[in-house]
């Protein structure tokens, strides 16, 4: 039986592969998770009397302009992948890291913000509630990170010897597992995005 | 080293298909890949199993020693310090160590046995065989879910050696108590409640990951003719409590992150104007309330998540062991999907107490008792199932008889319990103990041994010893009904009380209390003929003979499947199913399985 024709018998019911498919529900486990931490802030603001209202600083709007773009260069890095072009596929992994990294630095420079504001994390509960759940994010984001090194360090290792990583494209499980880590950088850019509006029309 | 890494991938690719050609002769197994870091469904259902085991055994004995407490606070016992040391001077257990008994025998119960004994050994041992898979869709991630489960455990364990002692606050670990690490009264409050934090968490991220694999495998694994209706109700059992662990685990790890913001960094998320010796902290605006939500947003559908699975252990033993297709097939899996969906809006019915607003407890009364349709739908189709049944009283088909009885006993008072303006008074009485331990602890238990008797075959390729489990069973079930029986009735004595001898009201009670320690001791006691039988049948039980065996004549796919361990579990291509697994004395067979294709003229069930 071919590789092909083994993908196919587990992926006769759904139609997805089943590790595509447990990520699925990963997600819908982590969106229970931040929809937890969120719905949280919505009580704690409708029923606390001194909850204060301040605006969220704008360098959060940076920090979803950066995610955003990383969630482009590697969904441009899966595509040059597909295509065999290795060099450029390395290169946007790489900038998609750095990406990443530039996205926690602005999150942590954002904390520093806010304390600059005169809210610290041991103030008032609105703002305490920004670092807890940037804070919880951020977390996700580096077990992103911490893959990601992974396959660049995979993909470095082999440049040197085309026929592995021609071998490696005709690979469904490394093509399998790299879908699967664009797919989780995806769901955590649209959890920041969901947080960013969610701040935004909570905050003003 | 790259080319190591191209074949390793390549093994991954055909892991969930060994058996096909020879083309694994290649992947040896050492023995720490075949017994510690297995990825082999079949090896981590029994590292859960026995892992499982110890648990039992450790929360049976915590409940031994503070029964002695209820049962004898004036008396000493010195044995008792020979063996806690500090936690009892004098031979008398110590208040802090009395709390942080009864918290630890929660924790250890709902999460480490009934959680993770029991969905964690069924699922991983069922899920591949019974709808024809070859393992899990990644094995390497429920490999993980296990290692995460022994973490936790490992730092569970070690919580009890610390100074201070375990967490002591209760096992839903509600704030204030908790919500400070040195409250000035409560010891466990300390490093005890961060281990326990931090072993929840690894418990929960393990739950959460062997769940989604549960999840992805039964949607899309199952073997040819394996159509969802012809799923035994054990896969739906376990394909449902993952679906609420997944949905329901991430609130209470959200419940414990606000927590552990509040005890490590000192925000306010649950604290408000805290006043310890006289002293006013300056945690402002918090509410406590907030996490009894969160908590039991996860707490409720717990309960679930550990007696769904037995409940589908029990469907399935019930119709085997009765030589009869099971009662109502279709009516069996909404019930569990209508159990699924509602476990999910009766939450604050843990809460009617807090200042809920009485028109809410209405609402949660409502959905709450609405959960007695569906579960008295499965009892009468267990009874159905066993009328006029060929019943064998073997020792699984004794345990999930036992089930059902238990299940409607509990079942009964959670419906006065349900009831907000009942509740009002029952709340923290021993009224409640005896509900939830009777309902979801007792009868879980009962599940789990009808399962691990029934499918011990299967594990281990030998019969535990008929006699000891007969025994086992009917001191179980005599002995649990004398411990919660009498709870019932012990009116209005609160839960939680270190001792009731300053109280003359409940002197009454006294002589019950000696009654139901002495049966818990027994109980207790009894359960070693179970753990005796258990490692004494793995080497010396009696074994099955031929290469195929199928010693119960049961239809499903894990009884077409060598009785020798296999990666893979079927030497050749997979079984093909072509009827529903329920073909018990039909067409003048006493079985017929699930592999056997139709005969012309005869009609299909599932």
């Amino acid at each position: 039986m071919t590789e092909k024709e083994l993908l196919k018998e587990t992926t006769e019911y759904t139609g997805v592969h089943p590790q595509k498919f447990a990520l699925w529900v990963a997600m819908a486990s982590m969106t229970m998770f931040f929809a937890a931490l969120t719905s949280a802030l919505l009580v704690k603001k409708g029923d606390y009397q001194e909850w204060e209202n301040f605006k969220l600083p704008d360098i959060f709007t940076y920090s979803t302009v950066v995610i955003v773009a990383l969630s482009v260069v590697i969904q441009l890095a899966l595509v040059s992948y597909r295509k065999a072009k290795f060099f450029l596929f390395r290169s946007l992994l790489f900038f998609s890291l750095l990406l990443g990294l530039l996205f926690l630095y602005l999150q942590v420079t954002g904390w520093g913000i806010l304390t600059a504001m005169g809210k610290p994390l041991t103030g008032n509960l609105s703002g305490s509630f920004i670092y807890l759940i940037t804070s919880m994010h951020g977390l996700h984001l580096v077990v992103g990170l911490l893959v990601t090194i992974i396959f660049l360090v995979m993909a470095i290792r082999s440049r040197k010897d085309p026929i592995y990583e021609l071998r490696n494209i005709i690979n469904p499980k490394r093509q399998l597992n790299l879908e699967l880590l664009v797919g989780f950088w995806h769901y955590i850019d649209a959890v920041w995005i969901y947080l960013y509006v969610f701040f935004y029309i909570n905050y003003q | 080293m790259q080319t190591a890494t191209a074949e390793h991938a390549h093994v991954a690719t055909g892991h969930g298909h060994h058996g096909h050609d020879g083309r694994h002769d290649h992947h040896e197994e050492t023995f720490l890949t075949k017994y510690i870091f297995s990825q082999d469904h079949k090896m981590i259902s029994k590292q859960f199993l026995i892992t499982g085991i110890f648990w039992g055994v450790v929360g049976g004995l915590l409940s031994i020693l503070f029964r002695i407490q209820l049962a004898f606070p004036n008396e000493t016992f010195p044995i008792l310090e020979t063996f806690l040391g500090k936690w009892a001077e004098g031979g008398k257990i110590s208040n802090e160590f009395y709390y942080a008994l009864v918290t630890m025998h929660g924790t250890i119960l709902v999460f480490f046995v009934l959680t993770g004994g029991l969905s964690g050994t069924f699922s991983n041992l069922l899920i591949p065989y019974q709808i024809g898979a070859r393992d899990m869709a990644s094995g390497f991630i429920n490999m993980l879910s296990y290692w995460f489960f022994f973490t936790a455990s490992v730092i569970l364990f070690l919580s009890f050696f610390i100074q201070t002692g375990p967490a002591s606050g209760g096992w839903t670990a509600y704030p204030p108590l908790n919500g400070l690490r040195d409250t000035g009264v409560n010891l466990g409050s300390g490093l005890g409640f961060d281990l326990w934090a931090l072993a929840m968490t690894f418990f929960i991220v393990a739950s959460l990951i062997g769940s989604l694999n549960y999840i992805a495998t039964v949607l899309n694994q199952r073997t040819k003719g394996m159509t969802m209706l012809r799923m035994p109700l054990t896969i739906w059992a376990f394909l449902f409590t993952a679906v609420i662990g997944v949905l329901s685990f991430p609130a209470l790890l959200a419940g414990v992150v606000l927590l552990e913001f509040d005890r490590l960094l000192d925000t306010s998320f649950y604290l408000n104007n805290i006043v310890i010796n006289g002293q006013l902290l300056g945690y402002k605006g918090g509410s406590p309330i907030l996490f009894q939500h969160l908590f039991w947003f996860l707490g409720h559908p717990e309960v679930y998540i550990i007696i769904i699975p037995a409940m589908g252990i029990v469907s399935e033993v019930l119709a085997v062991h009765s030589r009869k297709p099971i009662f109502g097939y279709t009516a069996m899996v909404l019930s569990i999907l209508a159990i699924l969906v509602l476990s999910f809006i009766v939450w604050a019915h843990h809460m009617f107490v807090t200042g809920l607003n009485p028109n809410l407890g209405a609402v949660f009364t409502l959905f709450t008792l609405l959960i007695a349709i569906p579960s008295a739908i499965k009892v009468f189709n267990w009874i159905g199932t066993l009328w006029k049944g060929k019943i064998r009283l073997s020792t699984p088909a004794l345990f999930a008889i036992g089930f059902v009885s238990m299940f409607i006993t509990g079942g009964l008072t959670g419906i006065a319990l349900g009831n907000s303006a009942i509740d009002i008074q029952l709340h923290d009485t021993y009224f409640v103990v005896a509900h939830f331990h009777v309902v979801m602890g007792v009868s879980a238990f009962f599940g789990m041994f009808a399962g691990v008797y029934h499918w011990f075959p299967r594990l281990y390729g030998r019969m535990m010893n008929e006699t000891l489990g007969q025994i086992h069973f009917y001191a179980t079930l005599i002995g649990a009904y004398c411990i919660f029986f009498p709870m019932h009735f012990m009116t209005g004595l609160p839960r939680r009380y270190y001792t009731y001898a300053n109280f003359d009201t409940f002197n009454n009670f006294n002589h019950l209390a000696v009654f139901i320690t002495v049966a818990a001791i027994i109980v207790f006691l009894a359960q070693f003929l179970f753990i005796v039988n258990f490692f004494y049948s793995i080497f010396k039980g009696r074994k099955l003979e031929g290469e195929y065996n199928n010693p119960w004549g049961g239809t499903t796919l894990e009884w077409t499947a060598p009785v020798e361990r296999l990666h893979g579990n079927w030497p050749g291509d997979l079984p093909v199913v072509h009827r529903w697994p329920y073909d018990y004395s039909v067409n003048g067979r006493e079985y017929i399985p699930q592999t056997e294709p139709m005969k012309p003229g005869e009609v299909a069930h599932g």
